[in-house]
């Protein structure tokens, strides 16, 4: 059925040129195994930190690790983080040995180790929420039931955004396809399709579409420029998700631990900063400060301390904030990788319709997926060098270490 | 060689055309300036009627007034310099590897009828594919990204500059290529006294088809991990929706490529006239 779809649709897919096709995807991946048996990028001792990163805020952490000096504290020899336009780039420059380490949308690396067999390990997450739904003001959306018989893009198959996005679709009784954008949907259905993130607002105020799932500061953007508004966020829907996570190669942590310690020393401190220091982590990240990220700065003090009740709680249409006492944040930097979260991100994607060959899910035995991706022994001593977890925002301090996963709509 | 003093004639016969060009040089401009105001009225009234529809004032970017105010922004800011040099770089890279490339295969496969039907096939295969497809093996198999963008930019201009080449092999007036023959010619000789000479104002022409080629590519090509370039202004314009720069940005781009454009021109003018 899936693979039928994925053939009517390839009109669409063949008008994005921008290598989001997964079939490039895969591949490169593919390529990329052979390449990293014999490639030389991951030999010890002279390793040196190359960060690849999209611009995005999703990246804020490595990006304030470098502009903070972290690294070259930790004593590593580190270049300027290098961006790359699409998570088809920073995979395959990832894989093939351009960048030893990378932030990816958490269902990226577990289709990668458990479909393709690469040999990438979760170190980390990256940061918690910060991403929403942002709709056209005039469609007349306030809530999952008004996105019937809508088109909505997401960044990419294997997102957090398509995952969270047909949840709340199921749970308000639609039923999420992917179909060419001509072909007509009945009344409980939303069509679903890929859009590369900067083409989304634009798609938006041309009425290609009529909203859109996808990290920062997209949405910003979408409010700012373009009057939109957002439907809800979405750490508002599960909280303090995760959304990037720190990805390494797992030859480069079995041949050289002692640098991996210090690259996720570095992060876990920057994330500490970040949490405490959101205005001025805006400044720096963007344009007018050192230009890590293309974004003007006004836009990325709105995804960094934008989250007002008062503007987006109780009162306001559509109401992008329904719960007001969970205190979180737009975008949150909470390292500790909760294997509850990763436990529930494989299992929802089981139910979530995505293109391509999505039966290795099913093959996977959660519980053991879950320990054999995720190696948090880094995580867990830089987290204790910071002064524990408890220093991070939203931790339950109780039993930092547990927590319930909570998804409401 | 008495073959090439018969092309020479052949040949000066343009040099009165070449003449009365130049008498029309004011006649030309005149063209040249009637063209830019007439796309600049097309553009005006084009962007007027899509970009000031009410919703779309975060659009007004591809205005000409802001473009040009963006333009002026652009042209006083070293980043730009730095850029249009990196992209002009990647360009001329791409090229010359493209042209060393191409120009042998080209005269060899035109000359020799059996090579051509032999890479007929390959040589018609790949140059349909998109150079952007090679992305993933780019960066595979090239160390840096820059190396890898020079070699998309390659892989999108060998094939105009092989077809191009070949064809012009192909038209050499089989007479000359007789007569230089009868005069005892070996291949070699063929080859570089009457083939390349002959070839070179097509050989030239592939290069200004492939410099049209690099620019297309330089955009989508700049996606890769690099700080600077044309292509990055207008991906970067593009992530934070500044048209204005974006417009800017391809309006610089296609200065720069009708200059690049002009001189080879004037090089195959001068080429044409220097024959005589």
């Amino acid at each position: 059925m899936i693979m039928l779809i994925f053939h009517k649709n390839k009109g669409i897919k063949c008008s994005m040129n921008t290598a989001i096709s997964r079939r490039n995807f895969l591949k490169t991946a593919a390529l990329g195994l052979t390449a990293l048996s014999s490639k030389k990028a991951f030999s010890a001792n002279t390793e040196t930190l190359r960060i690849g990163y999209l611009p995005i805020t999703d990246a804020a952490p490595l990006l304030i690790a470098h502009a903070n000096g972290y690294y070259q504290e930790e004593g590593l020899k580190v270049e300027k983080p290098i961006s790359v336009r699409t998570w088809s780039n920073l995979s395959e420059a990832f894989l093939t040995g351009k960048f030893n380490v990378v932030h990816f949308l958490l269902p990226i690396p577990i289709w990668m180790r458990f479909n393709t067999k690469a040999p990438v390990k979760v170190l980390a997450w990256d940061h918690t929420n910060g991403s929403a739904i942002t709709v056209r003001a005039d469609a007349g959306i306030n809530s999952f039931a008004d996105l019937k018989g809508r088109q909505i893009a997401v960044p990419y198959w294997y997102s957090m955004h398509n995952v969270i996005l047909q949840m709340g679709l199921r749970k308000a009784g639609l039923k999420p396809v992917i179909r060419p954008q001509t072909s007509p949907l009945k009344d409980n259905e939303s069509n679903i399709f890929v859009l590369p993130p900067p083409d989304m607002p634009v798609a938006l105020t041309g009425k290609k579409i009529d909203g859109y799932i996808v990290a920062e500061p997209f949405n910003a953007i979408g409010e700012m420029k373009i009057s939109a508004k957002i439907m809800r966020f979405s750490g508002d829907i599960w909280k303090n998700h995760p959304c990037c996570v720190i990805v390494m190669n797992e030859s480069l942590i079995r041949s050289d631990p002692v640098f991996v310690q210090k690259v996720v020393n570095s992060i876990v401190r920057a994330q500490l900063w970040l949490s405490h220091n959101r205005a001025a982590a805006a400044k720096i990240l963007s344009r007018n400060g050192k230009g890590y990220l293309p974004t003007e700065e006004e836009v990325l003090q709105r995804v960094f301390t934008g989250y007002e009740i008062s503007k987006y709680g109780p009162g306001a249409s559509p109401q992008a904030i329904r719960h007001p006492d969970w205190n979180i944040a737009r975008i949150g930097f909470q390292p500790y990788p909760y294997p509850s979260a990763t436990r529930f991100i494989i299992n929802e994607m089981r139910q979530t319709l995505m293109e391509g060959d999505t039966a290795f899910l099913n093959k996977l035995d959660i519980d053991s997926a879950a320990k054999e991706l995720v190696d948090d022994r880094f995580v867990k001593q830089a987290i204790s060098a910071v002064g524990g977890l408890e220093k991070f925002e939203s931790v339950n301090i109780e039993q930092p270490w547990d927590r319930e996963e909570i998804i409401e709509f | 060689m008495q073959s090439l003093n018969i092309s020479y004639c052949k040949l000066s016969d343009k040099k009165n055309v070449c003449i009365s060009r130049e008498r029309g040089m004011m006649y030309r401009v005149c063209y040249i300036f009637f063209a830019a105001v007439m796309f600049f009225i097309v553009w005006i009234l084009v962007a007027y009627s899509v970009f000031t529809r009410p919703g779309y004032e975060q659009f007004s970017g591809f205005l000409p007034i802001p473009t040009l105010k963006a333009l002026y922004r652009l042209l006083r800011d070293s980043d730009f310099w730095l850029s249009a040099f990196a992209s002009l770089r990647r360009v001329f890279v791409g090229i010359s590897i493209a042209f060393l490339i191409g120009l042998p295969s080209g005269l060899l496969i035109g000359f020799y009828e059996r090579l051509k039907l032999a890479t007929y096939t390959p040589i018609q295969f790949l140059r349909m594919i998109s150079p952007l497809s090679w992305m993933p093996i780019a960066l595979l198999v090239f160390e840096s990204f820059e190396s890898a963008i020079w070699f998309l930019i390659t892989m999108a201009t060998v094939w105009p500059i092989i077809l191009n080449t070949a064809h012009s092999v192909s038209q050499v007036n089989p007479r000359w290529i007789d007569m230089a023959k009868n005069q005892g010619a070996n291949d070699y000789q063929l080859l570089t006294q009457v083939v390349i000479p002959a070839s070179i104002p097509y050989i030239l022409t592939s290069l200004r088809l492939a410099l049209g080629v690099a620019w297309i590519v330089l955009v989508p090509a700049e996606f890769l991990g690099i700080s600077n370039g044309l292509g990055y202004i207008i991906n970067d314009a593009r992530d934070t929706m500044e048209y204005n720069r974006l417009m800017a940005a391809v309006i610089a781009i296609g200065i720069v490529g009708f200059m690049l454009d002009a001189m080879i021109e004037l090089f195959q003018k001068l080429v044409s006239r220097g024959a005589v």
